[in-house]
Parts: structure tokens; sequence; C-alpha cells
């Protein structure tokens, strides 16, 4: 990428060594409370959905002597319950027993807090004088690579793994080691039900990175698209760290604008 | 057989700390840290898009936001127990101090002042001067009336609490991005759960 | 000290984790343990019961005086040897290292039980200010405060596994018994660094 030759390059360092240490100055908050605002969003929007279809159709289906028995019980069992709140692990099994359209929705939902958040990010990054990123060369795969490089790093502390293109506008960002679930309990075969339950994790970036293409000119719908989905890991890359045998593949499709 | 409760010898003197100091340590070098500006725009996204889904009603946004809090402050405090492991505050007052000196501090890198405690010594207020959740903020007009925009404070501190036993009430009496002089979050403690208490304490 | 088994202990008394680590690991039935378990939970109750009233004044009337963080307690010396260098230095929950902490913690339990010894065996408890409590079973009969010390720390760590692993995974609901793979893995190299 760097045509440049040695002395160049430290030249080329130094700067992303001040950069780094400017990075550093701006003030900080945890990394767990991030985190947790982050994956919490998930069971939030399941939150959502389930009160916004409840005031639709307002008929109770479950049998409704046993739901009040069951609300005297839980008013017994529980502590000052708090109105309407449903701890978040509930509300991911209910996600899990809802239909696509309803899980749908809530997809929606968190990738449009993602798009939102990749829109406002990318000013973040490239008003802080970022030497990754200049503004001459735009083409598309520059921005594919500050997607990997730089709006990763300040998302999850990391870089994606792979970047894998077909040169006509669509790319593959691998992560194998995708930072939001690497707490989870999962199975090393992931059941279908637990593969349901990631996808809702993996929205947030995805609407992160339409949001950043957005903001950087490739903002109409029909052009982007970006889906993630879960992915095997060829064996080779396992064998570095600990890594889990999957990983998480974002598939970016830009249709490139008719030339006008 | 033989049982034992008792513990190890009194420490020396110079090993103890003072919780700011002690805070401060944590947070400078056990703390893994990102971009605070980050985390703002994170939560100012997750909040306009739920302004948007409740079609601007304020007060269910409001709701949301503190069970979000709440499910985050139930999970929160352990994971604050475990690393600093501080032992259970004998009165509201200590509970104030490591709320403001060591849990924001070190969750949130601010260290707002507590005051305004009422006669009785059950509750008390959080005054944030400044609040890395809302940097940068500015309320539209129709939100700023009613709109808490980071009620997701109230809920985790009363998840976190009710996990140490402590019943409170949490809310936000005054917001600086709604005109107010300060943003002033008040905890006022309705009982102390005492059944729930772990056995081995008094 | 070689750890046979950890318990993890719910704040209502039920088991809700249990491995063993050794082949010689006493055999219960999963019923023993849960007896195991809330026979613990009344214990540690009635512990606290029967601690004179003296000690609990002396304590009480210390902690009034200072405030200092740690004034009160006593500090569990912090045993280096645990816990260090086996796991690189990685992105274990919001604190860095692998090492969660570097130095002597306050034990603020003064009257609950915290270990039980045989001439073969002893068995450790830690009890988090939550009520979950962490139990492990040594194949050494440590009477020691060494011991005592060493198995608080460990106990601990523990502790910060289950807050990183088992609190933080969204799939799991609080009180219930534990499954999760890595919470199992950490422990398994936590214990095998002893």
């Amino acid at each position: 990428m760097d045509p440049n030759g040695a002395p160049e390059m430290t030249e080329h360092q130094k700067i992303q060594v001040q950069f780094q240490l400017f990075q550093e100055s701006l003030p900080k908050v945890d990394e767990t409370v991030y985190r947790m605002l982050l994956n919490e969003s998930i069971p939030l929007a399941i939150d959502v959905e389930k009160r916004l279809s409840q005031k639709l159709d307002s008929l109770p289906t479950e049998d409704p002597v046993l739901e009040s028995l069951d609300k005297e019980v839980h008013s017994k069992l529980v502590l000052n319950p708090l109105k309407g709140n449903v701890r978040s692990n509930k509300l991911l099994q209910h996600y899990l027993t809802a239909d696509i359209d309803y899980q749908a929705k809530v997809k929606l939902r968190l990738s449009k807090i993602g798009f939102s958040l990749g829109e406002k990010l990318s000013e973040l990054l490239i008003f802080s004088n970022n030497p990754n990123f200049n503004f001459k060369d735009m083409d598309l795969l520059t921005v594919m690579k500050f997607l990997c490089r730089d709006v990763w790093r300040q998302l999850f502390g990391k870089q994606i793994d792979n970047l894998k293109t077909n040169h006509r506008g669509t790319f593959y960002l691998l992560d194998y080691n995708y930072k939001p679930v690497e707490s989870f309990a999962l199975e090393e075969n992931m059941s279908k039900q637990e593969q349901t339950l990631l996808e809702p994790y993996l929205e947030i970036p995805c609407g992160v990175i339409q949001g950043v293409l957005a903001s950087l000119g490739f903002r109409k719908e029909s052009e982007v698209s970006c889906n993630a989905s879960i992915v095997e890991v060829p064996e080779s890359r396992t064998t570095s760290q600990r890594m889990n045998s999957w990983a998480v593949s974002f598939n970016v499709q830009v249709v490139p604008a008719s030339d006008s | 057989m033989s049982a034992s409760t008792s513990g190890t010898s009194a420490p020396a003197a110079a090993s103890r700390k003072s919780l700011k100091a002690f805070s401060e340590d944590v947070w400078k070098n056990k703390t893994a840290k990102i971009n605070a500006e980050l985390f703002t725009l994170t939560y100012g996204s997750i909040v306009s898009q739920l302004c948007t889904d409740y079609e601007r009603d304020f007060t269910r946004v409001n709701n949301q936001l503190y069970s979000m809090g709440y499910n985050i402050g139930v999970r929160l405090i352990e994971d604050f127990l475990a690393r600093t492991a501080l032992p259970r505050c004998d009165s509201l007052a200590k509970t104030s101090e490591v709320i403001s000196k060591c849990a924001f501090k070190v969750f949130l890198n601010v260290t707002p002042q507590i005051g305004n405690w009422s006669s009785n010594k059950d509750s008390f207020s959080i005054f944030l001067e400044e609040n890395p959740l809302s940097d940068f903020v500015e309320l539209p007009m129709d939100a700023a009336r009613e709109l808490w925009y980071s009620n997701i404070v109230c809920g985790v501190l009363k998840g976190a609490l009710e996990m140490v036993q402590m019943d409170c009430d949490v809310w936000f009496v005054s917001d600086v991005l709604k005109g107010d002089q300060l943003t002033e979050v008040r905890v006022k403690l309705n009982r102390i759960l005492k059944d729930e208490i772990p056995a081995g304490e008094d | 000290m070689a750890i046979q088994t950890i318990l993890v202990i719910n704040k209502s008394g039920g088991l809700v984790y249990q491995r063993d680590f050794s082949a010689s690991a006493p055999r219960l039935s999963s019923n023993e343990y849960l007896v195991l378990a809330g026979t613990l939970q009344g214990v540690v109750a009635i512990a606290s019961q029967i601690t004179p009233k003296s000690l609990q004044i002396t304590r009480k009337t210390g902690s009034k005086s200072g405030s200092d963080a740690n004034h009160s307690s006593q500090l569990v010396p912090y045993v280096g040897a645990l816990g260090s260098s086996a796991v690189p230095a990685q992105e274990l929950g919001s604190f860095m290292g692998p090492d969660y902490f570097n130095e002597a913690f306050t034990s603020w339990n003064t009257t609950g039980l915290k270990h039980v010894t045989t001439d073969q065996n002893s068995l450790f408890l830690y009890q988090t200010l939550t009520g979950v409590k962490f139990v492990a079973v040594s194949s050494q009969s440590a009477t020691s405060t060494m011991a005592v010390s060493i198995a608080e720390n460990l106990l601990r760590k523990a502790y910060c596994l289950y807050v990183d692993y088992v609190m933080k995974n969204p799939f799991y609901e609080p009180e219930m018994p534990i499954k999760c793979e890595l919470f199992d893995k950490r422990l398994g190299e936590l214990v095998a660094q002893l």
C-alpha cells in the first residue's frame, strides 16, 4: 500500500505514534461498561419490540387466571418488582421463540442504532487527523481498509482479521475473535438455537459499517448492503491462539453507482 | 474436626489506602479503557433510536432506559465486587462514598459530589458535574421537558444496590441538559433487605 | 495444596456449580452435593450466630473511628504465585492482566465460616457481598493462615472468572446451574497453576 522506502516509513510510523498518543490522551471510560451497554442493547431492542407489539394486540394470549396467579407469585418472589421490567436473559428466550418477522424487526432496530453510531463514528475518526485516512484517494478499498483497521479498533480494540474482496464491490470482513460474544458460553459446534441467538449480536456492527459507508458517500440503500453470518474457520487459522473454530463474516456489497 | 471463623492478623497500617487512592490506582493500572466519546456516541444512538421507536413518548423512553440500566446494574455490581473486594459498607454514608469515589471513578472516570443528605440520613444526592453519557448532547425542544437522558444511571444504581440488599429508589431531580443548574441524582434507601443479607455479617 | 473440588452455591443455598479436579476427589452423588451445599449455607449462618459478641463489638467500634476503606477489616495477604503468567496477558474483563489484583485484599468476612478442616481434608469458603459462595475442597489438612489465604485468593479469582464468563453471558439465568464451557476451562487453568 505504501510505495515509499524505509526512511519514509519511519516518518509514517512517527505520525502513527503521535496519533496513538493523541488517542490515548482523550478522555476514557471503562471498557466493561461500554461492552455491557453494547450487549445490553440487544435485550433492549427485544424489549422495545415486545412492548410495542403488546400495545397493538392488547389481548392477553395466555390464560388470564394463570397469568394473574403468575403475577402474584412473581410479586412475592421478586422484591419491589419494577413495572414491566424483564430480566435480559428472559428477553433473549423470548426472542428465540418469536417468529422470523419479529426477529427481523429487532435486528432492524439494532442495525439502525449501529447506523447512526457509524455515521458519527467516521466523523470522530476522520476529523481527529487520522493519518490512516486520506481524502485524496478515497476509493472503496481504502474505505474498507479504514473500516477494518480504524473503525474496528475503535469499537472492539482489535482489527478485522481478514479482508477478502472480488474487486467488484463485494467484501468479506472476517473477525476470528469477535469481541462482544467473547465471554458467551457457546459450544464448539453451535446449535441452530445458539446461532439464532447470536444473530442479533452481529447487527450493530453491520449497521456501523453501513453508517460509515453512508457518511463517506456510499449512501443509497440500494447500493450498499451488509449482512453478517457465522462461518467456519479454516484449520490453519485456529492454531495460532485461543480461537474459535468459527468466525463472524461481515459481507458487504457495494454496487458502484453508474458513473454519472 | 475443627471449624474456624478466625481471620488473619491485623494488617500493617502502611498497607491501608484511602478509598480515593485505591480507586485511582485501579483506574490507572488495572482498567482496560475505551474512548469516552465512543461511549457517548453509542449511548446517544441507543437513546435516539428509542425516541423514534416510542414515537417520542418520553415517559416510555425513560422507563426503558431505567430497566436497561437495571439489567446492567445487577451484573455490573458483581464485576465491581469481584475486582475491588471492598468490604460491606456499614452505613449509607459509606455507601455513598464508595459509589462516588470508587464506582463512578472506576467505571466512568468521574467523581461526583455527594450531598444534600436528608435529616434522617436515609437519602442523598449525587451531583454529576461531568457526565460521560451526555457530553456534547443537546436535547431537542420537545424532549427537554420530559426526557431524562441519562436515566440509565438510575437503573444501574437501583440494580446494583438491590444486589447488595439495599432497596432504594433512584431518580433524577435535575439535569443540566434541561437547563437546570446541576445534574442531580437522588438516592433514597427504603429498607435494607435483612433476609437477603448473606449470613456471616451483622 | 491439591484442590479436589470447587463448588459454587447461590445466595439461597442452592448448588449451581460443581466440578472435580482430581481423580481422588470424593465421589458424591449429585444429591449429596446438594445436601452439602444446603448444609454449608446453614453452617455459615450459624457460625455467625455463635461468634462471640465481644469480637463483633470491637470490630464495630474499630470501624467507626476511621474513614479508610480497609480500616475495619483484615487483609488477606497477597500470594504472588497464584494465577500468574500461565495465562497470557489478555482481555479478561475490565481489569487488565492475568492477575486481576496484585495486592492484599480486604477480607470483610469476620464472623462467617471460612474453612473447615479434618485430618485429611480441608474445605474453604469465600462468600461475596451478593451472597454467592465459592467453596474449595482440598486434599490436605491445612490449618496454617498461609493455606487459608491461598484459598481465599484462589476463590476470589474464581469469583472474577464467574463475573467474566457467567454474569457477562447474557443467556445465563441468575441463580440457575452454571453451564459455561469457558468458565470450566478458565477455572481448570486456574486450579492447574497451583
